[in-house]
């Protein structure tokens, strides 16, 4: 049991990895984050469904159409919903980004259908055996795509212009406007870039769950709470936080209960936002007078 | 008037509903709006007064419905004495939460208020000796009082009595000393601080009250129902909380009751649109958020007070000047401390941000009763200073003391209760509050009294004694005429007075101004130049940091000069302004 336990971890701990660092890349940049990051997930798994399920797209097609879905999702999100009250002292955004969550779950109910559905994959129908337990091949690949997309987001981030035109944004907002960076549309692009992260990982955790408009919510809280623990201003704290926090989850599922994966898991956050709320791998900040 | 008259009427019309109709569902219904009156009174002490937003109160409201569920079907309490219990159990959970979660602000505390939802809700299905598991809890007995049967139509009145003493209490914490400091923490936790208020307690404060209100929500949500089970107690439960406060009106009483009514009337009237109801919530939300910003009732107010705040402006536009002669009031009965004696004490003062070392070495006495001056290039570390003194920083090495006693590593509250308050380059006013409140806040302080009378509106007598007390300094600081004007309508000229008369509110004996002199025109500066005098003759000490070179000559009893997070000279002032060092790093060498 072990085993599949320690894959499953990592499956999902990729997963909630991929989609925290959605919260990271927004964070950096605007210094605000999609509470309706679960639903783009939602919205990835669901448009996966319907280009690969219903119309038959091919895998690689599917992909495309899903990222770019999801991109538009997080525009639409930025727009609505971010820039009317970016660097406002409040947190409208934080309750209009939640208000957009819930309108689009809703709207996925009435196009999807309130059901979960199965999303066939030939990865995720016959496991294999490794080590005598038998993993799905889908778990496996899983936090491999996890991983070069994490991998690849950095190598945008700190090897192209653009990203380091957004990392200049989330360093110093106000020289890298007056260095002739366009802010709003850095604050966008990160918002697209996050959201699609969000939709790749519902593509891939696809097979593994059920696809249905209610799933996004608590992977969303998940991934929400890995970024917390991680460090909200570190990408490799949210990496390892996102591993430890699946294989701490599939472990308590194992061997205590599904129930108490959540109480555990969240216990652990509650106990690291007051032990060390900047996270793992983030500094601890100055404060400002 | 008007306000009393739609109270009145609103209350005639809740009574009448069982008179009107017997019809469960109605009453039901009117029910449902008087417990989410009672939640989300408390909530908008939270969220409203303390500006602390939760997405987590379902959990709190969970163990004030669970805890009356249980004490009622295992210990057969009545209603009498399990709705107390469930409060004092749910206050006491949420005052726990509190001191853990309120350590972080902004989106790390919906985080924790999140995951404690999440929580609760999880252990409810989990814990199921306890709880009933997913099922819940059944066969709650009805409701009795004084061992008087409560069907329905009387268990109406219970539930709208509380909903009313919900109000009440709100009302009464609105307008007390605590109600002002909850909304100076969330107006300007740097000021609170500054005059002495305890925010971190305060918005634990503020937190266990809405804990409370919930657990009583609760208690009376289990009597009504019958049973209970975790459905009831899930996020969006929480996210309507909220959102009936955001769409009534934050920090406004009657918020709750309007937004109550109407998010839970409307979607029974849209029964039909059941499949849209998340659109409905969402769409509400959003459009709250942008078209709402002090809810329903707040825009019906603004319509009706037209125009809305300027009316409260004294018709002259003309400020007027600091009081005339005489030592100012509010403050002078003070026991200045023995004039001359070192008062402010600072050795060996060292700290590093990053790689620059901001304060170096710094040695600096100020003599009680004096005007000492900290002048110095931008950059110098003078304002880095200020935090260091005032604790808003802490050095890395080195002495600061104050009155003999050293203030090192101590909260900024604690160190201006000690009597040393300052202002800041930027003012920091409490912008919700009037000019008048802004400085009962300070003449307040961290003695606000016993909460318990503040929700019943007792302490009558010192909350006069407050107004007299706050009235008078607004007089010493010219400010008489705007007292009631809302703080963030004050011209800019008259902001730092403000600050100033709230810090000797605050009981100050020793000033620390950071710039007060910026962006006044000269008329205001030597008005500025003249109180800085007054006080001083009052027996005040002040540190004053300024770049206005005239009025530093002028009021200053010694003069220190940084330059580079150094003392590069210190003396009276017409040395210092002859000094070689002084005139190179203001003019760089020649």
């Amino acid at each position: 049991m072990g085993i599949q336990l320690l894959v499953t971890g990592l499956a999902l701990g990729s997963m909630y990895g991929l989609v925290a660092l959605g919260y990271h890349i927004t964070w950096a940049t605007s210094r605000t984050m999609n509470f309706s990051q679960g639903q783009a997930v939602m919205a990835g798994a669901v448009v996966a469904y319907g280009l690969h399920v219903a119309l038959g797209w091919p895998f690689l097609l599917t992909l495309l159409g899903t990222l770019v879905a999801s991109a538009l999702f997080g525009v639409v999100i930025e727009r609505l919903a971010v820039r009317p009250f970016f660097r406002s002292a409040s947190l409208a955004w934080l309750l209009a980004t939640i208000a957009c969550g819930t309108i689009a779950e809703n709207v996925a109910m009435l196009t999807f259908g309130k059901d979960a559905r199965a999303f066939p994959s030939a990865l995720a129908t016959r496991p294999v055996l490794i080590a005598g337990a038998g993993v799905y091949p889908q778990e496996l690949l899983v936090p491999v795509v996890g991983l070069a997309l994490m991998g690849g987001v950095q190598f945008f981030y700190h090897r192209t212009f653009y990203g380091k035109q957004l990392k200049a944004v989330a360093y110093n907002p106000e020289a890298a406007g007056l260095m002739g960076i366009h802010i709003p549309r850095a604050v966008m692009t990160a918002y697209a870039l996050s959201a699609a992260l969000a939709g790749a990982a519902g593509l891939l955790l696809a097979p593994l769950l059920n696809v249905a408009p209610t799933m996004g919510t608590i992977i969303g809280l998940k991934a929400f709470a890995v970024a917390i623990i991680g460090g909200l201003d570190s990408a490799g704290g949210i990496l390892i936080a996102g591993f430890l926090y699946g294989l701490i989850e599939s472990f308590v599922a194992g061997y205590v209960s599904t129930g108490a994966r959540e109480i555990v898991g969240f216990a652990v956050v509650i106990a690291m936002l007051v032990v060390r709320p900047w996270g793992l791998g983030g500094a601890r900040p100055t404060r400002r007078v | 008037m008007t306000a009393r008259l739609l109270w009145a009427v609103a209350a005639a019309v809740a009574a009448s509903v069982p008179l009107v109709t017997a019809n469960t569902y109605y009453l039901y219904l009117g029910m449902t709006v008087g417990i989410m009156v009672v939640i989300t009174s408390g909530f908008n002490v939270l969220a409203g007064l303390s500006g602390q937003v939760s997405l987590g109160h379902a959990g709190l409201y969970a163990i004030g419905a669970y805890a009356a569920a249980i004490l009622a079907t295992r210990w057969h309490l009545a209603l009498a004495a399990a709705l107390p219990l469930s409060i004092a159990l749910t206050a006491a959970i949420g005052a726990l939460l509190a001191l853990a979660a309120l350590r972080v602000s902004g989106p790390y505390l919906a985080m924790v208020t999140i995951a404690f939802g999440i929580i609760v809700e999880h252990a409810l299905i989990e814990w199921v000796g306890l709880t009933g598991g997913p099922g819940g809890i059944f066969n709650i007995p009805k409701p009795t009082l004084a061992g008087v049967a409560l069907p329905l139509p009387r268990y109406y009145f219970v539930v709208a009595a509380a909903a009313a003493l919900a109000l009440w209490m709100t009302h009464n914490l609105m307008s007390s000393a605590w109600g002002r400091a909850f909304i100076a923490v969330k107006g300007s936790e740097i000021a609170a601080e500054s005059l002495g208020l305890g925010t971190y307690g305060l918005r634990t404060a503020a937190f266990t009250i809405s804990a409370a209100f919930a657990g009583a929500g609760g208690c009376l949500f289990s009597f009504l129902n019958g049973y209970v089970s975790p459905d009831s107690f899930t996020l969006q439960t929480s996210i309507l909380f909220l959102l009936i406060v955001l769409f009534g009106g934050l920090g406004i009483l009657a918020g709750p009751l309007v937004g109550a009514l109407v998010l839970v009337l409307l979607p029974e009237l849209l029964r039909e649109f059941l499949d849209y109801r998340l659109i409905f919530y969402g769409g509400l939300l959003l459009g709250s958020i942008y078209f709402l910003p002090r809810g329903a009732v707040g825009a019906v107010q603004d319509l009706w007070r037209h125009p809305p705040r300027a009316a409260a402006a004294p018709s002259a536009g003309v400020p007027s000047a600091w009081a005339p002669a005489g030592a100012p009031a509010g403050f002078a009965s003070r026991p200045a401390p023995g004039p001359g004696r070192p008062l402010l004490v600072v050795e060996d003062l060292w700290v590093a941000f990053g790689g620059i070392q901001a304060v170096a070495d710094v040695d600096l006495t100020v003599a009680a009763g004096t005007v000492h001056s900290l002048i110095g290039p931008n950059g110098a570390g003078k304002t880095t200073l200020v935090n260091l003194v005032t604790g808003f920083s802490r050095p890395d090495r080195g002495r600061i003391t104050f009155d003999g006693v050293s203030i090192i590593g101590l909260a900024p509250a604690v160190i201006a209760r000690r009597g040393l308050a300052r202002t800041f380059q930027t003012p920091q006013l409490f912008e919700e509050l009037t000019v008048l409140e802004n400085v009962m806040v300070g003449v307040a302080g961290h003695r606000l009294g016993s909460l318990a009378a503040a929700l019943t509106g007792r302490g009558r007598a010192e909350a006069a004694a407050l107004h007299r007390e706050a009235t008078a300094l607004l007089q010493t600081a010219g400010l008489g005429d705007w007292a009631d004007v809302p703080a963030g309508a004050l011209p800019f000229g008259l902001r730092r007075r403000l600050e100033i008369g709230r810090a000797l509110g605050a009981g100050a004996t020793m000033l620390l101004l950071d710039e007060p002199a910026a962006g006044l025109v000269p008329t205001e500066i030597a008005e500025l130049d003249a109180l800085l005098g007054r006080l001083r003759e009052a027996g005040l000490t002040i540190l004053l940091i300024e770049h206005h070179i005239e009025l530093v000559m002028a009021v200053s009893d010694r003069v220190t000069v940084l330059d580079e997070g150094r003392v590069i000279a210190e003396g009276r002032p017409e040395v210092v302004q002859r000094d070689p060092a002084v005139v190179e790093a203001y003019l760089g060498s020649a």
